[in-house]
C-alpha cells in the first residue's frame, strides 16, 4: 500500500490535477487518492498553499476601473439570468401543457381501444348467437320435414285442461322439439316450467314464457325413452320440479 | 486570507449575491491578475482574462466544492485556464521562447508587486533558475510536462523532479519570510 501511495506522490498526477490539468478519468482517481490517504491529502493541501503563496508572490496591482467593469458584467449576468429564468417558466409551462395533451390523447386513445375491443367481442357473441340459432333452425326444419319424424298431441291434465302442446320426435336424427300452443291463466306468482327425464336425470328446461313462445318450437334433449313434464312452478321457476304439480307428460 | 472571510464568500457566492464578487475581487483581483499576466504577457490581454474569469467565477459559483478544493485554487483554475486559452485564440504561443524568459517578463511588474512581498521576491530569486523556469512553465506557461520538457530541452524526468524540488525550496523559502515578517511585527 505504501508502495503505492509513493508512486502516485511520484507521479505528477497530484500536480495536474492542482492546476486543472487531469482527465475526467484521472480526476476520479486522484479525488479517490485524496479521500482514501491522508499523506495524499496532506501533499494536496501543502500544493494548494504553495500556489497559493507562489502566485501571491507573483501578484501586480489590478488596472484601475477592472474592478467598475467586472461588476458592470455581472449586473448584466444576472439580468440575463432572470431573463433566463423567465424563459424558462415559460418552457416548463409548455412542457406541463404538453404533457397534459400527451396524456389525454394517450387516455382517450385507450378508452377508444377498449370500446374497440368492447365492440369487435359483442359482433362475435351476436356471431355466435346467429350460428346457433341458424343451426336450431335448420334442425326445427329438418324435424318437421322428414317423414321420420314422430308428432305427438300433449294435453294438460286436470290442473291445466286448456294446455295444448305438439311434440316432435326423431329418433333417426335423434332431435326432438315441442311447441307449446296454449297455455292457461296461471295466477300472477306462478309459471309453467319444463323439464325433461332424460336417462334417468331431470333436466331442468326453463319457464315457458307465455305468449313469446306459442309460435316457437323448444329443443327437447334426445334420448330413448325420455320423458317430458310441465310443472306449474312459483314464478320465476324451480331448481327441481314439484311431482304433484305436473299437468302434463310426454313420453318420446 | 482567513479561512473566514472564504467562507463568508463561499456563502455569498452561493447565495448568488453580487457581493462576493466584490469581496473576491478586493482579496485576491491583484493576484489572479498577477497570474494571467504571466501566461499571456500583455496588460489589456490579461485585464480581458480577469474580467472574463470573474463572469467565469460568477456563472460557475454553483459548481464550486469547498471539499474538494480551497477558494484559490478554484480561482487559479479558472484565471489560468481562461488565459491559456485567451492566448491560444490570438495565436501567439509561437514565441514561447521569449515567455519562458523569466528574468525579461519580471521587470514590467516589478514596481507594483506588493509589498509585503517584496523580500518574498527576493527570496524567490534564490530558488535557483533552472527550478523556477519550471515551475514558471508548468504554473503559468499552461505547459504539461511533455510540453515543458520538449520546450526547454530537459528530460521528462528531470522536469519531475525539479518541479518537486523548485516546490520544496519554495515553501522553504516561504515560511522563512513568514517567520521574518512575523518577528518582525512583533519586534
Amino acid at each position: 500500500m505504501k508502495e503505492k501511495i509513493r508512486l502516485f506522490l511520484d507521479s505528477d498526477l497530484l500536480e495536474k490535477y492542482l492546476l486543472g490539468d487531469t482527465s475526467t478519468e484521472e480526476t476520479l482517481q486522484v479525488e479517490r487518492y485524496i479521500a482514501m490517504y491522508p499523506e495524499v491529502r496532506d501533499s494536496y493541501i501543502e500544493l494548494q498553499e504553495n500556489l497559493e503563496s507562489y502566485a501571491k508572490i507573483h501578484a501586480l496591482k489590478a488596472p484601475e476601473g477592472l474592478k467598475e467593469q467586472i461588476l458592470v458584467k455581472i449586473r448584466q449576468e444576472k439580468r440575463l439570468g432572470s431573463k433566463f429564468f423567465k424563459y424558462a417558466i415559460a418552457a416548463s409551462i409548455a412542457a406541463f401543457i404538453m404533457t397534459g395533451t400527451t396524456y389525454f390523447f394517450y387516455s382517450q386513445n385507450q378508452d377508444l381501444q377498449e370500446k374497440n375491443t368492447l365492440v369487435n367481442n359483442k359482433i362475435k357473441d351476436l356471431e355466435t348467437d346467429m350460428k346457433v340459432q341458424l343451426e336450431d333452425l335448420r334442425n326445427q326444419y329438418i324435424v318437421l320435414n322428414n317423414p321420420n319424424t314422430k308428432r305427438l298431441s300433449v294435453k294438460g291434465n286436470r290442473k291445466a285442461e286448456d294446455l295444448k302442446a305438439v311434440a316432435y320426435v326423431n329418433p333417426v336424427k335423434k332431435l326432438s322439439y315441442i311447441n307449446v300452443s296454449h297455455l292457461p291463466q296461471l295466477p300472477k306468482d306462478q309459471c309453467f316450467q319444463m323439464w325433461a327425464e332424460v336417462n334417468g336425470e331431470l333436466v331442468n328446461l326453463g319457464v315457458i314464457k307465455k305468449f313469446n313462445d306459442k309460435e316457437q318450437l323448444l329443443a327437447l334433449p334426445y334420448a330413448e325413452k325420455a320423458i317430458g313434464y310441465i310443472t306449474i312452478e312459483p314464478k320465476g321457476g324451480n331448481e327441481t320440479p314439484t311431482v304433484k304439480n305436473i299437468v302434463a307428460n310426454i313420453a318420446y | 486570507m482567513s479561512t473566514l472571510l472564504e467562507k463568508h464568500i463561499v456563502e455569498l457566492l452561493q447565495e448568488r449575491n453580487e457581493k462576493a464578487i466584490s469581496l473576491l475581487y478586493d482579496n485576491y483581483a491583484d493576484t489572479l491578475y498577477g497570474v494571467a499576466f504571466k501566461v499571456v504577457k500583455n496588460e489589456d490581454l490579461a485585464q480581458d482574462v480577469v474580467q472574463e474569469s470573474f463572469v467565469k467565477i460568477w456563472r460557475k459559483s454553483d459548481s464550486y466544492d469547498p471539499t474538494k478544493a480551497k477558494l484559490f485554487t478554484w480561482l487559479f483554475r479558472i484565471t489560468r485556464n481562461t488565459a491559456i486559452d485567451k492566448l491560444r485564440s490570438i495565436g501567439t504561443k509561437s514565441d514561447k521562447e521569449i515567455q519562458i524568459d523569466v528574468s525579461d517578463v519580471y521587470n514590467i511588474g516589478e514596481q507594483s508587486i506588493r509589498p509585503e512581498f517584496i523580500d518574498v521576491k527576493e527570496n524567490l530569486d534564490k530558488i535557483e533558475s533552472k527550478y523556477r523556469i519550471v515551475l514558471e512553465a508548468l504554473f503559468f506557461e499552461g505547459m504539461t510536462q511533455q510540453e515543458a520538457s520538449d520546450e526547454l530541452d530537459i528530460p521528462l524526468g528531470t522536469i519531475k523532479s525539479r518541479l518537486k524540488i523548485g516546490l520544496r525550496e519554495m515553501r522553504k523559502i516561504y515560511g522563512a519570510v513568514l517567520l521574518t515578517l512575523l518577528i518582525n511585527l512583533f519586534a
